[in-house]
């Protein structure tokens, strides 16, 4: 196993930049998922770190070794593809065994991993097939197996659940991260659904524009959102981002309401901003009553999500934003109602820049 | 992490390797072999604006000498041939004639083919599949016959109408195929919303549908010309008559005459000629490689 | 046109269809038939003005051509193995040699603009008039300038004529059809290796697959329909071609002496040059019957759906 690690790589497709300077560091055995809206630039990231693109700028290194010149064939990594790819005129056997034909090993190691692979996925029964006999669960776990079969260094996965059922999706995402782990493999994951993104990584890398937006934990990718673009990315429903003018260094005047800061230090850093985003996420907003209230809205549509409701509310004019609240409430659109929002989940951010801006709140401080 | 590929020297002379092997195969297979190509085409203008040529390609010497056919007539001997122009306008009649033919029975076909409900729709499309297989050359000497039957040999200008409706037969099968393919790519649903917002099928058919199979017309019309402007073997079979030939005949009779004679004019006259053509298929390039894949997808 | 609608729905296609199939009736059918009809006749063209204008008693019913087709004729043998070597050569080049022309092209050579114009130079013997391509090929060949018998010529390989000389000449006849030829498998190929989805590309690369093994254990096995059809489409035509031999060599006697006389220019020339009209026939129904089979054959193994896909990949 192996750590990858990207030295400020560019790829330019003629004037596009797919991926811009973009430096990141995977751990060995360390499972790195890069999460971001299509044409980010995660798969070319991907492909890079496989050897089908060269970079256009940067390097790339296999623990110490630089692999930016080294084809696919001599990385040993091991890839499986949001359509499988799976060689349509080869059997199963054939498809898990290629790669090992091409590396000349003896037929009969060949066929004792095979077996062995194909056991661990549990498709053993499934040799003799095609691929287009098989489902589209079957086919993934081929693909996977394939991409096993060699004993990669690193594991690379593109969107290999989008193509499958919700409920087969939620179960692979548990399979896919055991095997991950018993394995031992470094693996990076590349991703548009944030959901796997969170419950599978040990790290996500958030992308956009080719660029690298965040590195972190699930945890820190949400508690911590570094700036607007993640903060609204990730979530369902997403941050509430409501835009504010600094009127002191305590007093935000947002879009219908007032809100003021008791702390110093937040004082400090807001005379540094003369606008900013005031987020907050659905879940940290409660509905409360006048006097303890921070703003004042009226409800607008209430939609239930299972196990709880998503309210819509308007704040002023035509801004509105989202909470979530227990189905026990009992609302109904045009009802006025005040929220209060839960001090130390408030994040700021600088309207013009959107970075994050750091500050602490005080325990006890309420 | 696997020593497999410590060996960097090892790897990059490999792919050097590779590289120098692909590039002798397409070198060997695709370069090579495609030199009597460049040989004919550069030689072709190289021969046809040139007084002297070396080596067969390098001109010497910038003439219009060889054009002369487009201003006096062409003579061997005692031999006169027909001025250029009259018979350049049969080719134009006949390629125009089979390019409008084939244009307007293929467009008909294609709509039935592909948007009407009918008996034995399927089994038209194989015959005309089939049609489009079968290599109609073979049929020549009965049409021959024909053409006699029907009081359209030995005419001049009727036989060469003959001539082009014959040709058009021939292509209009392809023609009904491609066409169809165009339809079949509009889809239903534009047609309906076109009803839906107001149209009859009539104006659905003449502001929804035409403009987008407008570029399959072009298609077939392109096509059909060439056929018709490239036709040889007919006109050359059934039209007697020097002053009824179209180009290509004409051409074919003057190479017969000139050749060891005089190859900057042959060149002149046979660029004169497939002129059209290269033009056609410079400005519509990618229509015509559509057809191609198209003509035989059917 | 607007009363058309009002039309019962089961006539309207049929109006559509109408000029189309009076164009296959008449061009088509007839013909087919007429060439049947001749086999049977001793027209020739003595009788053939009268025969045209229908005069009483101006032809016989008689077997005769059939009778001359299975041995009488001497020269059939002949034409038969010339045809043989003619299609089998040319359906090589057009299924086999075009095959790894399409691969060099679209996937060896990576330069998209380059390939394009490669493709393109190898379309020109397709796109160029046959009478103005045929010139080109004597002008090749002529001792005097022709670039192509000069390289030979220094090569040792010195025939008085390419076009008199066996087995030059014959050669010459498949070269010079390979060359239009190959395109065909070229187009049919070449829009095949594209529809390869690129996925299957990447994953045998990452699989540790060179360029040439991936030529090797995927893109030619994808192949195999489009290059079935490339076989099954150009053996139909392939019998059937002669144009470029008759603008090359332009007689019976220029082709007999050359080899070059093929099934369907022997068929020409009987009618043609020597006035056997119902001869001729005879031998061209050998063709129509040969194309009727083959045609019938392939819808038999391909069916009518993989016919109208020629480059689809089975993926």
């Amino acid at each position: 196993m192996v750590s990858v690690k990207l030295d400020k790589v560019s790829k330019y497709f003629g004037k596009v930049k797919a991926v811009d300077d973009v430096t990141l560091y995977i751990r060995d055995g360390e499972f790195v998922t890069l999460l971001g809206p299509s044409g980010c630039g995660k798969t070319t990231t991907l492909l890079m770190i496989a050897g089908i693109y060269k970079p256009t700028k940067g390097r790339i290194y296999f623990d110490d070794i630089d692999v930016t010149d080294i084809p696919p064939k001599d990385r040993n990594v091991g890839m499986v593809f949001q359509s499988y790819a799976l060689y349509p005129h080869m059997t199963v056997y054939n498809n898990i065994a290629f790669p090992l034909k091409l590396k000349k090993l003896p037929k009969n190691e060949i066929d004792k991993k095979v077996r062995e692979v194909a056991k661990l996925l549990k498709i053993d029964h499934l040799l003799d097939r095609k691929p287009s006999q098989l489902s589209g669960g079957q086919q993934q776990r081929v693909a996977l197996a394939r991409a096993l079969v060699k004993e990669p260094d690193v594991l690379l996965l593109d969107e290999p659940l989008s193509n499958l059922d919700a409920l087969l999706r939620v179960y692979m995402r548990a399979e896919l991260k055991r095997l991950q782990k018993t394995l031992g493999i470094t693996a990076i994951y590349v991703t548009h659904d944030q959901i796997e993104a969170l419950s599978m990584s040990d790290r996500i890398v958030v992308m956009n524009n080719g660029r690298i937006q965040q590195t972190g934990t699930p945890d820190e990718i949400y508690s911590k959102p570094s700036n607007t673009f993640v903060a609204s990315f990730i979530g369902t429903p997403p941050m509430n981002l409501i835009p504010c003018r600094v009127i002191d260094g305590k007093t935000l005047e947002c879009l219908g309401f007032k809100y003021v800061f008791k702390d110093e230090i937040a004082e400090k850093i807001l005379n540094e901003h003369k606008e900013v985003y005031f987020g907050i996420r659905p879940e940290d907003i409660v509905i409360t009553n006048k006097d303890n209230g921070d703003a004042e809205a009226t409800i607008l549509v209430v939609e239930p999500i299972g196990k709880d409701l998503v309210i819509t509310i308007q704040l002023e004019e035509e801004h509105t934003i989202k909470i979530l609240a227990p189905p026990s409430i009992n609302l109904k659109p045009g009802d006025k109602i005040y929220l209060k929002f839960k001090k130390e989940k408030i994040h700021l951010f600088d309207k013009k820049t959107g970075q994050r801006i750091e500050y602490i709140i005080k325990k006890g401080e309420e | 992490m696997s020593k497999k590929y410590i060996d960097i020297k090892k790897i990059k002379k490999r792919i050097l390797l590779e590289k120098i092997a692909k590039a002798l195969i397409v070198l060997f297979v695709a370069v090579i072999p495609s030199i009597p190509i460049w040989l004919m085409y550069l030689g072709l203008i190289a021969q046809a604006f040139s007084s002297k040529v070396t080596l067969g390609i390098i001109p010497n010497g910038f003439t219009l000498k060889n054009w002369r056919f487009l201003w006096s007539t062409i003579q061997m001997g005692l031999k006169k041939y027909p001025n250029i122009w009259p018979i350049t306008i049969n080719s134009l009649y006949l390629a125009l004639g089979t390019a409008l033919l084939v244009t307007f029975v293929a467009g008909l076909a294609g709509y039935a083919l592909s948007r009407m409900e009918f008996r034995g729709r399927t089994k038209m499309m194989e015959f005309i599949l089939a049609l489009h297989a079968f290599p109609s050359i073979v049929l020549l000497i009965a049409l021959f016959v024909l053409l006699n039957k029907l009081g359209l040999y030995g005419r001049g200008f009727i036989t060469l109408t003959g001539v082009m409706i014959t040709k058009a037969a021939l292509e209009a099968p392809m023609g009904a195929w491609i066409m169809k393919g165009f339809f079949d790519n509009v889809p239903w649903d534009i047609e309906w919303a076109a009803l839906v917002d107001g149209c009859n099928r009539l104006t659905a058919w003449r502001k929804v549908i035409l403009p987008l199979v407008l570029p399959g017309f072009a298609a077939v019309a392109v096509f059909a010309f060439l056929a018709g402007w490239a036709e040889f073997i007919m006109a050359f079979t059934f039209i007697r008559e020097d002053r009824w030939w179209p180009l290509s005949v004409m051409i074919y009779h003057v190479i017969g005459e000139y050749k060891f004679v005089d190859w900057g004019f042959l060149a002149a006259l046979s660029l004169f000629y497939a002129l059209p053509t290269i033009i056609f298929f410079v400005f519509s390039q990618k229509l015509l490689l559509r057809i191609y894949v198209g003509g035989v997808k059917g | 046109m607007p009363s058309l609608k009002n039309l019962p729905r089961k006539i309207l296609p049929w109006i559509f269809l109408a000029p189309l199939l009076f164009m296959i009736i008449l061009f088509w059918l007839v013909p087919v038939g007429l060439t049947v009809f001749l086999s049977f006749t001793n027209v020739t063209y003595k009788n053939f003005v009268k025969f045209v204008h229908g005069v009483e008693g101006a032809f016989n019913f008689t077997l005769e051509n059939f009778h001359k087709l299975l041995g009488g004729d001497p020269y059939i043998g002949e034409i038969a193995k010339i045809t043989l070597i003619y299609v089998g050569s040319v359906l090589a080049i057009n299924a086999f040699y075009s095959l790894i022309l399409s691969i060099s092209i679209v996937y060896l050579v990576k330069n998209e603009y380059l390939s394009t114009f490669m493709r393109v130079v190898w379309l020109l013997p397709r796109i160029t008039p046959a009478v103005v391509y045929g010139f080109l090929w004597i002008w090749l060949i002529s001792p005097d300038t022709g670039p192509f018998y000069q390289f030979f010529a220094s090569l040792g390989v010195a025939p008085g004529s390419w076009l008199l000389e066996k087995p030059y000449s014959q050669i010459l006849m498949i070269v010079v059809n390979g060359y239009v030829g190959a395109s065909f498998g070229m187009i049919i190929y070449t829009s095949a290796i594209k529809s390869i989805p690129e996925d299957l590309i990447r994953a045998a690369k990452v699989d540790g697959a060179s360029d040439l093994q991936i030529i090797r254990s995927i893109i030619l096995p994808l192949l195999k329909w489009p290059m079935l059809f490339v076989i099954s489409w150009q053996t139909l035509s392939l019998i059937a071609s002669y144009e470029q031999i008759l603008i090359l060599w332009g007689s019976y006697g220029a082709t007999k002496a050359a080899g070059t006389t093929v099934f369907a220019i022997y068929a020409w020339f009987k009618a043609f040059e020597m006035g056997e009209y119902a001869y001729g026939a005879t031998v061209s129904l050998v063709l129509v019957a040969i194309g009727i089979v083959l045609i019938l054959l392939y819808f038999k193994i391909f069916g009518f759906h993989k016919l109208m896909q020629p480059s689809k990949i089975e993926v």
